[in-house]
């Protein structure tokens, strides 16, 4: 087996929303090129010790557990212990799981355009971002050793609709965090409650290196939009980054420099690939673990 | 690699872009605001984004995704991220020769650009995709030609050294109203211009005499369909 896969095998991926299927209900689905079969239990009491969910490749259970109102799966056999978003403990927030997305890309692609601002204006023109307010101030990134986190912070941008609760536009600040290869999370102002900060985390499931299942999920302060009202609003987001997302080329990430040219901007970017290398996360990097 | 057409001029209007693909190679092929055609990789240096999908700002292809913008030349010179910023000269967008002549625009992909010589009094007819390699499509055009029955005035010729391109005269099935193409002191000329897209996929580039009428072009509207419904049939029959 080669060292990508082997490597990847031992992290946690998103599978299905709690809840998604009802008792009984089996779904197939694929995780780093591996077929696997999901199954909800009919538990008929609760004393029963069956789990609610059984996932199988090929044929034989894998480690399955339950966080951030998703399923996840370990098809390994020495999982990493799944990261940790603590806002997913405070009970006035709302929780929105948004569903899932499929996207043509690798993705690593995938969890490096979620890190990335300076396409707001052109992407998520009259939303996220306006012409002409396309600067990215300078901001800071680091290695978060002790979690073996990438983080940037001190990220502001100006924001024509910063978000469904949003009024007119506001100077939005960012903070992002990639804890796991596939999965990163941010931080930013929340329109209603100026104090605190909404929370938006993208979970890719990797279904081979160049596809990907990605579930936004949401931690938010807002009591005035529905439920649904959220998602379509995320929705409508992801969806023009699936746009892009299908059009680079490579397919591919290059996470060794000279393939692609950086600026200040991109320096989550660079510090995601850097850090990627580091660990050995080759699977869906164009380059082959050296 | 050869001098390939992309596109009949008349399909790329001032301040467009589009996609074209030539023997696997992935093309942005634009058209400034003042009329300056230019055929690049379709990639952008910053993180690879199709330029096809991007915009035309004046003299400028800003890429969909951060919205860089790159000259003729292929330099970028403004990256939104860093509007003070002067962009290193090393930022290039890559680029392929090309050029337009007889109402088509050529491109080559590894070299220079020689289109093959034809009338430059022609006129757009259309373009059709076919889903057959070009050898196929090449050999469908010219037999579709000489099966028809008028083959009394009907003249194939392959007018470069490449199996690119056909110069057909009046190849029209004579049961078309069409009594211009029957005028054998003047006949309409028809042009045949073939692009490879890649084994499994062909488009030709008609284009015909000045003096064809519009149902002339109607007529040869629908007979590059049949034509396409020929090649394709016979890629069916054979595998
Ligand atoms: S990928 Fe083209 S500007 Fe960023
Ligand atoms: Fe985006």
């Amino acid at each position: 087996m080669n060292a990508a896969l082997e490597h990847a095998l031992q992290d946690w991926y998103p599978i299905a929303m709690l809840g998604e299927l009802a008792p009984g209900e089996r779904k197939q689905s694929r995780v780093l090129g591996i077929d696997v079969t999901v199954l909800a239990n009919d538990s008929a009491d609760e004393t029963d010790s069956t789990p609610p969910i059984t996932v199988r490749a090929e044929g034989a259970p894998v480690h399955v557990q339950q966080a951030f109102d998703h399923w996840w799966v370990c098809l390994g056999n020495a999982p990493k212990p799944l990261f940790s978003i603590e806002e997913a403990g405070e009970a006035d927030r709302r929780f929105v799981p948004c569903g899932v997305v499929r996207v043509a890309c690798s993705p690593l692609r995938a969890v490096e355009n979620f890190l990335d601002i300076a396409h707001f204006p052109f992407v998520h023109t009259g939303v996220l971002g306006a012409e002409p307010h396309t600067e990215v101030y300078k901001y800071d990134v680091k290695v978060d050793e002790t979690r073996d986190e990438v983080i940037a912070t001190n990220i502001k941008f100006y924001q024509p609709q910063a978000a469904k609760s949003a009024e007119g536009g506001i100077q939005t600040e960012y903070i992002y965090r990639v804890p796991a290869p596939m999965a990163a999370v941010l931080y930013k102002t929340c329109p209603l409650k100026p104090e605190a900060m909404d929370v938006i985390a993208l979970f890719v499931q990797p279904l081979d290196e160049q596809t990907c299942d990605v579930w936004p999920w949401m931690a938010l302060y807002d009591d005035t939009s529905t439920q649904a009202e959220l998602i379509q609003f995320q929705q409508l987001i992801f969806l023009q980054d699936r746009s892009i997302l299908e059009n680079q080329l490579p397919k591919k990430l290059p996470i060794d420099p000279g393939h692609e040219i950086p600026t200040k901007a991109d320096y989550t970017s660079v510090a995601y690939r850097r850090w990627l290398k580091k660990r050995g996360a080759y699977y869906g990097a164009l380059e082959a673990q050296p | 690699m050869t001098t390939q057409p992309v596109s009949l001029s008349r399909d790329l209007a001032e301040k467009q872009v589009m996609r074209a693909e030539l023997s696997d190679v992935d093309m942005a092929v634009w058209r400034s605001a003042s009329g300056v055609v230019s055929a690049w990789e379709n990639r952008c240096p910053h993180r690879g984004m199709r330029l096809s999908h991007g915009f035309v700002r004046g003299e400028s292809l800003a890429c969909a995704y951060h919205g860089w913008h790159y000259n003729c030349e292929g330099a970028c010179h403004y990256i939104p991220a860093h509007p003070e910023l002067e962009p290193p000269k090393t930022i290039k967008a890559n680029l392929y020769n090309v050029t337009e002549a007889s109402g088509i625009i050529w491109v080559n992909a590894v070299g220079t650009v020689s289109p093959v010589t034809l009338p430059s009094n022609t006129q757009a007819v259309r373009s059709v995709s076919v889903h057959c390699s070009l050898e196929i499509a090449a050999q469908a055009f010219k037999d579709y030609c000489s099966l028809s029955p008028i083959t009394a005035n009907t003249r194939t010729e392959v007018v470069s050294e490449s199996p690119y391109v056909l110069a057909l005269k009046a190849p029209l099935p004579a049961n078309s109203p069409t009594p211009s193409m029957q005028d054998k002191s003047n006949p309409v000329s028809v042009f045949i211009a073939l692009q490879r897209v890649n084994q499994t996929t062909t488009v030709a580039h008609i284009t015909a005499s000045e003096h064809a009428s519009e149902t002339d072009c109607i007529a040869l509207s629908r007979w590059a369909n049949k034509v396409r419904t020929h090649a394709e049939v016979s890629v069916g029959s054979t595998e």
